[in-house]
């Protein structure tokens, strides 16, 4: 027992469900030291979420079972203490800003974090007081959280860890789904709570949030094992086969990849959207007829009418063109009206101006014929699977659009696409067994399986690794590209806006101004 | 002084015993004072919007109004005034069946319902939701573990009714047909649900929260000697108005 060993974990054996074979963790075995900033990467589904839970005792006391092996917090076995004993050494930062609140305020919450670990009550102004002036939070310490977006409530429950004052920070993917400003906001913020000799351990996806930050970077390979650890971001490059290996991002990565992916395909193809991409802007896109236009488009924050007297525009006075067959990216902050701007197009949110789909009006257009063109794939992929079955959730896509195709074919056929999708060894899970990142693959994969036109999608590739992600936009590019499908996708990823996009438009103050990459 | 301000637990018992009282009387004069001093609070002693209380009160008229035809045709011995007055075979059936004993059973029965009603609002649009759960924490040994459940769960209806949009119009845009009365988004919602539940469960986990454990409190609510005053005003005004009124 070192006090400098902020966690020790050895031969871990873990799996959700006693009987099964599957373990997700297998033996793992890792410490890691006080007072530096460790970050996790593992590709999607290798357990590293898993690890997060077990580490902070959430399983197997809330599910899965622990077959063996010990787990320290500051040479505390986990398994000892109660919730309230554990938060004093470890708290945790999850993936979804919309789940970690209890209370409808940040001070409430706060207040509530402090009960959780009896702070006396005199005190618990003096540090709201503080935690919201180092954080920078004290104007939305009185606001409904429901109001925030994603980046402010990351922010909130990280004030939120910081009054609880636990010696170490578990983050799992918490910027999975923020704008770049943000995150750079909360590294920074992270920083200082290094300063004060916390511990920081984060789980990411992305290296480049934590660049300049991280003081080791530890690869997991499946079961959660340690595949390579002690990396330090200087040295980075030396490890760059271990991360390709492993299919995970590392910063410039996807502009390398994109670039032998488009000279593949450039020779039997287009090769001037290859030409394109390397010289810069193209007018040949300009060209091309738009599949979705806005014209003068006002969007109003909320239809509620109770609130109009708060109007507020998230976009005003908007002409834009998303030209059809081919791939535009939305880059913006969060909270600017990206997702709210794409249900105005679903007709779900109302607008003033006007939106042609292929040069319609959308107002003359009906429901049922929009969704006959366009589909959306949502954040939240968990919100459109329709049925309880991986190749159901697939083959009932292809029933709906091809009425005449036997039922066998449909099997066939949706069994080929979750095996192009890397699914198909999970074909008879039901689809909430999945991973979050499989979870969204499949997802897409169902959309892509019917015969819209127009494909909207918020956050393609928001908590995946490097390898799904580029498998998710390269069907889509293919599909863009053989059968004239326009995407039009959200993602707060600059990079892969750059990379993949034939048009970026970034939204800023209520506009949509066109980003010409710069190549 | 705001009927906020007054103790969530000792006007949900205040307004419990009033009910109970209520129900064991027959007086018409006294379900409709209590009807209208409850409207008369919450005019003026709350916070509550009128249009709120008008909406939940049409429901509640409507229910009168069948409640006191019902008593009109169908109470005791309705039959056997109708005979009696069978000689009036000119008069039409309806005028009868109100000229008989009958009105003041039907006027019983509708006026106690207003008066129920009137109590019930008086009550749910006077209280802050988690004034009220925090109150019978405290007042009524409610265990924390229900107690903050049931706030988490009720700050998260918004995202959820969100969600819930979403869900169907991602089944819409699938080429799925989603009426109101569908199940499948709901089902979708239920399982979405559970492991909302599970995550904020563990995120309030991680925070500490831990249901048999000691913990402090930002604010207490207390009794004062004003929440008891009200309380025992009102139950003797009603036992007062049973005693002295005649009808």
């Amino acid at each position: 027992m070192t006090p400098s060993i902020a966690i020790h974990l050895s031969d871990v054996v873990f799996r959700y469900v006693e009987s099964g074979k599957r373990n997700i963790l297998d033996h793992v075995s890792l410490d890691i030291e006080e007072g530096g900033i460790t970050v996790l990467m593992g590709s999607s589904g290798c357990g590293k979420s898993t690890l997060a839970a077990v580490l902070a005792g959430l399983y197997p006391e809330n599910g899965g079972f622990l077959e063996s092996g010990t787990i320290e917090l500051y040479g505390h076995p986990v398994s000892a203490m109660n919730q309230q004993e554990r938060a004093a050494y470890l708290t945790m930062l999850f993936q979804n800003p919309d789940l970690q609140f209890c209370m409808d305020t940040l001070r409430r919450e706060m207040q509530f974090c402090m009960e959780n670990i009896c702070v006396p009550k005199e005190e618990m102004d003096h540090r709201i007081g503080d935690a919201a002036r180092t954080l920078g939070m004290e104007a939305l310490l009185d606001q409904k959280l429901v109001t925030l977006s994603g980046g402010e409530k990351q922010k909130a429950a990280l004030c939120c860890l910081y009054v609880m004052e636990s010696k170490c920070i578990l983050l799992d993917e918490a910027f999975a789904n923020i704008d770049s400003q943000s995150v750079t906001e909360l590294v920074s913020l992270l920083l200082r709570f290094k300063q004060h000799g916390r511990t920081i351990i984060a789980i990411d996806h992305q290296l480049g949030h934590w660049a300049d930050a991280a003081d080791e970077i530890i690869v997991l390979g499946e079961g959660g094992k340690v595949l390579q650890r002690g990396i330090s971001p200087d040295q980075l490059e030396e490890f760059y086969p271990l991360f390709e290996q492993e299919g995970l991002y590392y910063p410039g990565r996807a502009a390398s990849q994109r670039s032998i992916f488009m000279a593949d395909s450039a020779a039997d193809h287009k090769p001037e959207t290859a030409a394109s991409y390397n010289s810069g802007p193209s007018t040949q896109q300009d060209q091309k007829p738009a599949a979705v236009s806005f014209r003068d488009l006002s969007i109003l924050r909320t239809s509620d009418k109770r609130a109009s007297r708060f109007r507020q525009y998230l976009l005003s006075h908007v002409n834009a063109d998303f030209p059809k067959g081919a791939m535009t990216a939305v880059l913006g902050p969060s909270g600017s009206g990206k997702t709210t701007t794409f249900l105005s197009v679903l007709k779900q949110h109302p607008y003033e101006g006007s939106i042609l789909i292929d040069g319609t009006d959308l107002s003359r257009i009906k429901k049922k014929e929009l969704f006959a063109k366009a589909g959306i794939v949502f954040q939240n992929p968990g919100n459109q699977f329709i049925t309880q079955n991986v190749t159901e959730e697939v083959k009932s896509s292809i029933r709906i659009w091809n009425k005449d195709l036997s039922d066998e074919q449909c099997e066939k056929q949706a069994l080929a696409l979750l095996k192009e999708y890397g699914l198909e060894r999970y074909h008879r899970y039901s689809p909430y067994m999945l991973s979050q990142g499989q979870q969204r693959r499949l997802a897409v994969l169902s959309i892509l399986a019917g015969r819209q036109q127009i494909l909207f999608l918020d956050e393609p590739t928001y908590g995946q690794d490097y390898r799904s992600t580029m498998a998710i936009m390269e069907q889509l590019s293919r599909k863009v590209k053989d059968d004239g499908l326009t995407v039009i996708f959200i993602t707060h990823d600059q990079e892969l806006a750059e990379v993949w996009a034939d048009k970026i438009y970034q939204l800023q103050g209520q506009r949509f101004v066109e980003g010409r990459r710069t190549s | 002084m705001k009927l906020e301000k007054l103790n969530p637990s000792v006007k949900m018992f205040t307004v419990l015993i009033c009910a109970i009282l209520l129900s064991v009387q027959y007086l018409v004069s006294l379900n409709v004072t209590v009807f209208l001093i409850s409207l008369f609070l919450l005019t003026f002693f709350s916070n509550a919007r009128m249009k709120q209380v008008l909406t939940i009160l049409i429901p509640a008229f409507i229910a009168a109004f069948g409640l006191f035809v019902t008593g009109l045709y169908y109470a005791r011995g309705s039959s056997i005034d109708v005979t009696e007055l069978e000689s009036l075979s000119a008069v039409p059936y309806a005028v009868r069946a109100a000229m008989s004993t009958n009105l003041y059973t039907a006027m019983q029965l509708s006026t106690r319902l207003l008066a129920y009603a009137g109590l019930g609002i008086l009550f749910a649009l006077s209280t802050d939701g988690e004034f009220f759960i925090s109150s019978l924490m405290h007042q009524c040994h409610l265990p924390p573990r229900f107690a903050y459940g049931i706030l988490a769960a009720i700050h998260l209806m918004p995202t959820m009714t969100r969600e819930f949009s979403n869900v169907k119009l991602a089944f819409r845009t699938r080429g799925m047909r989603v009426h109101w009365y569908s199940l499948k988004p709901i089902f979708t919602m239920l399982v979405n649900s559970i492991r909302w539940s599970e995550s904020v469960a563990m995120a309030m986990e991680s925070k500490g929260f831990c249901g048999d454990a000691e913990r402090t409190y930002y604010s207490v609510p207390k009794i004062h000697w004003y929440d008891l005053a009200c309380s025992l005003g009102s139950i003797g005004a009603i036992v007062t108005g049973m005693l002295l009124l005649r009808y």
